[in-house]
């Protein structure tokens, strides 16, 4: 079937591929998740508040956020986050912003909209009385919070976390629009240079799904660790 | 040192608190009952403020609940509270569960805070199971342990929301023992039970609840001897039959 | 931060000539929901038969459909979209692939993207259309084998008509994201909603308005697809038949 196809193109540029495009794949991957989950249990504590300004807000973004194509996200934050950046120092100009720090902010603040969900199925997972138990205690909101619920809700959501995360690992490639060198970026470009699309994007394709493909078998491996302990 | 005085809560439009009030003095034991859904468990979580109620007063040690100014987390510190499903912290061991707030809430040192879980778990017999997580324990195990948790905070009073009526049978009494001894050590005590056996024993007064109100508020000889309302001697011939 | 809004550009002309601003974005809309659509029935036809198939008893047609997903589930949608585009026209035979390469634009964007969107959903569907028949009592497959039916005629009158209701709320989200993930194709120049807010930035050096324009009209969508879902939820509801998972109220 692959007759008359060139596959060393792969073994003329993997080094390139896995250490300028894999390492920048990996690294957006894993800051968007800590940044993500971070923002994500923030937004899910202040749509579980009481105060229902901070409620709706966070409702609102996260509603605003899942009901965008991620292109679009990624386009908008791409045009929007040199102006943020010039109004948060007062500068006069937009500021200049590299690459991936835009990737990396596109991303946390995507992502968080989804990890707010599961955060906020994880926290409803705690009992009531667990809450009741820490303020009668003399806990206050944070440390009941941060020293109860969240470690509750972080144990039941692991598994469903970790899924996000393999979802947002292969979302990172959509930084191919914004011509950032990302795994994908970084095929496209020998793929065009050397003329090479078929080998290149079938190897792309491959790569991916082991990555994946492994990362959601240890999830599932781990789902089922979890359930014992349970 | 506990005040109630004309409580009324609702939720929504349904009144499940109405014009309660009673008064439980320094070393008084005061056990709470009635049919499920007389609003005794409410009552018990107003003193403490986990829920909030729309109108009356309610002080401890001088103290007003419902005042916006209170620093709840400080006088829920000096409340202890036990609950019906021990809410134990499931990711904490036995003695973090009993050090955690001493240290968070009150500053003792961990070092403090463990001479002082430990000897507290000794005290309710569960010194071997120091190490174990909640839910390597049995129920009565665990309600031990819970009340432990709260004595560590050297609470100025007890509350209790039918700490027995999830165990089985025969953990009852091992729960109950418990908190016998600390009745009779002169700890001031408000029991939500339909442990009459308890409430006998133990009891200063007892309060009889129904439908959102305070039928009886009277002596424990008065309330066993002859209760005036109907509804507490339904109440009883039920209870104590069974 | 200063930047000039300019709400004349929406109705300025767009350099192709085929209007206003605000008709080139809405036609960019038309494809998004016609290539959506048509991928959509191939999810569901494809979903469906493959989800099914995975609660057959027979282990290896199970096996087959587990890899199936895990094949669609593992590749990032915009290498699938490559892969469709660039890869599949090289491999078919050569008249085909020649036929596929020289389709006019936009077809020649259009027939990859809706494959591979068709393909990469169904294996979403199929995940729902599993869950919501293992969702369902035991003793419903039994019942209607103890009546004699034969596994097809089980599947077809006792577990789909059942599961399919269950499954409804999911697959109208799997519906959504159908809608948002057509904005990839872009990639492969089809020129949808998505694809045409970036064109018009680019010709009108106006970023913040095309954008929030596709924003708008993403919102708008979304609110209309909602809306005639729940209808359609409440057209095929049963009387009595329990739509949620028995675990509700288990402690």
């Amino acid at each position: 079937m692959f007759a008359g196809y060139d596959f060393d193109v792969i073994q003329r540029s993997w080094v390139y591929l896995f250490r300028d495009g894999m390492t920048f794949t990996l690294t957006l991957t894993a800051l968007a998740m800590v940044g993500g989950i971070f923002f994500g249990t923030l937004l899910a504590m202040m749509r579980l508040s009481r105060f229902s300004i901070l409620s709706y807000a966070a409702g609102g973004y996260v509603n605003l956020m899942r009901s965008l194509p991620l292109v679009l996200v990624i386009f908008w934050f791409f045009f929007l986050v040199p102006y943020i950046g010039a109004w948060l120092i007062g500068a006069k100009d937009p500021v200049k912003v590299g690459s991936f720090m835009s990737c990396l902010i596109t991303f946390t603040m995507f992502e968080a909209a989804y990890y707010c969900e599961i955060m906020r199925a994880g926290i409803q997972s705690v009992a009531r009385g667990q809450v009741w138990a820490g303020y009668a205690l003399g806990l206050n909101y944070w440390l009941t919070m941060g020293k109860i619920v969240l470690p509750q809700a972080f144990r039941n959501m692991l598994p469903v976390l970790l899924t996000q995360t393999v979802i947002l690992f292969q979302d990172t490639s959509l930084v191919y629009v914004i011509s950032a060198t990302d795994f994908l970026g970084a095929a496209a470009k020998v793929a065009n240079r050397d003329y090479r699309l078929v080998e290149m994007y079938t190897f792309v394709a491959a790569v991916y799904f082991i990555i994946s493909f492994s990362l959601s078998l240890l999830v599932k491996q781990l789902q089922s660790r979890i359930a014992i302990i349970r | 040192m506990i005040s109630i005085k004309n409580i009324s809560k609702w939720y929504g439009s349904f009144q499940v608190l109405t014009d309660c009030s009673t008064e439980v003095k320094k070393g008084e034991v005061v056990v709470v009952c009635g049919p499920s859904g007389s609003g005794k468990s409410t009552i018990i979580k107003c003193v403490n403020a986990l829920e909030p109620f729309q109108k009356g007063e309610i002080n401890v040690d001088g103290i007003s609940v419902g005042d916006p100014k209170t620093d709840l987390p400080k006088l829920r510190s000096r409340i202890g509270m036990v609950f019906q499903n021990f809410e134990l912290f499931p990711h904490l061991s036995v003695t973090e569960n009993l050090t955690l707030a001493q240290i968070k809430v009150l500053g003792r040192t961990p070092d403090a805070a463990r001479d002082k879980g430990l000897k507290l778990l000794d005290r309710v017999g569960l010194m071997a199971h120091k190490d174990k997580f909640p839910g390597q324990l049995s129920g009565g195990q665990q309600q031990r342990v819970a009340i432990a948790r709260a004595l560590s905070m050297d609470p100025i009073a007890m509350l209790f929301d039918e700490p027995t009526s999830a165990l089985d049978p025969e953990m009852i009494n091992e729960v109950l023992d418990v908190m016998v001894q600390l009745a009779q050590e002169g700890m001031t005590m408000m029991v939500v039970t339909h442990e009459m056996g308890f409430a006998k024993r133990v009891a200063h007064r007892v309060i009889f609840m129904d439908a959102g109100k305070i039928i009886e508020d009277c002596t424990k000889d008065d309330f066993f001897g002859a209760p005036r309302s109907e509804r507490a001697q339904l109440f009883l011939s039920k209870i104590l039959h069974h | 931060m200063n930047y000039n809004w300019e709400w004349g550009i929406y109705l300025a002309a767009e350099p192709g000539g085929t209007g206003i601003y605000i008709k080139y974005l809405v036609i960019g809309l038309g494809w998004t929901l016609a290539t959506a659509l048509a991928a959509w029935v191939i999810a569901l036809a494809i979903g469906l038969v493959v989800g099914t198939l995975r609660t057959t008893p027979h282990k290896w047609v199970v096996r087959l459909g587990n890899a199936y997903v895990e094949v669609f589930r593992n590749v990032p949608l915009i290498v699938q979209m490559f892969l469709w585009f660039f890869v599949v026209p090289e491999l078919l035979p050569k008249a085909l692939g020649d036929w596929v390469k020289q389709m006019a634009p936009p077809w020649g964007s259009y027939l990859p993207a809706v494959m591979c969107l068709g393909l990469y959903t169904s294996v979403r569907v199929a995940e729902q259309v599993k869950a919501g028949i293992g969702s369902l009592p035991r003793g419903q497959g039994m019942a209607g084998t103890a009546l004699g039916l034969t596994l097809g005629q089980n599947y077809r009158f006792v577990q789909l008509p059942q599961a399919l209701r269950i499954v409804l709320p999911p697959l109208t989200s799997e519906f959504m994201n159908v809608i948002k993930n057509s904005s990839v194709a872009l990639t492969i120049g089809l020129l949808e909603l998505t694809g045409r807010a970036r064109a018009m930035q680019e010709f009108s050096f106006k970023v913040f308005e095309a954008f929030a324009a596709a924003t708008v009209i993403y919102l708008l969508t979304n609110l209309v697809v909602v809306f005639a879902m729940r209808a359609l939820e409440k057209k095929v509801q049963v009387p009595g038949l329990i739509s949620a998972s028995p675990t509700a109220g288990a402690h």
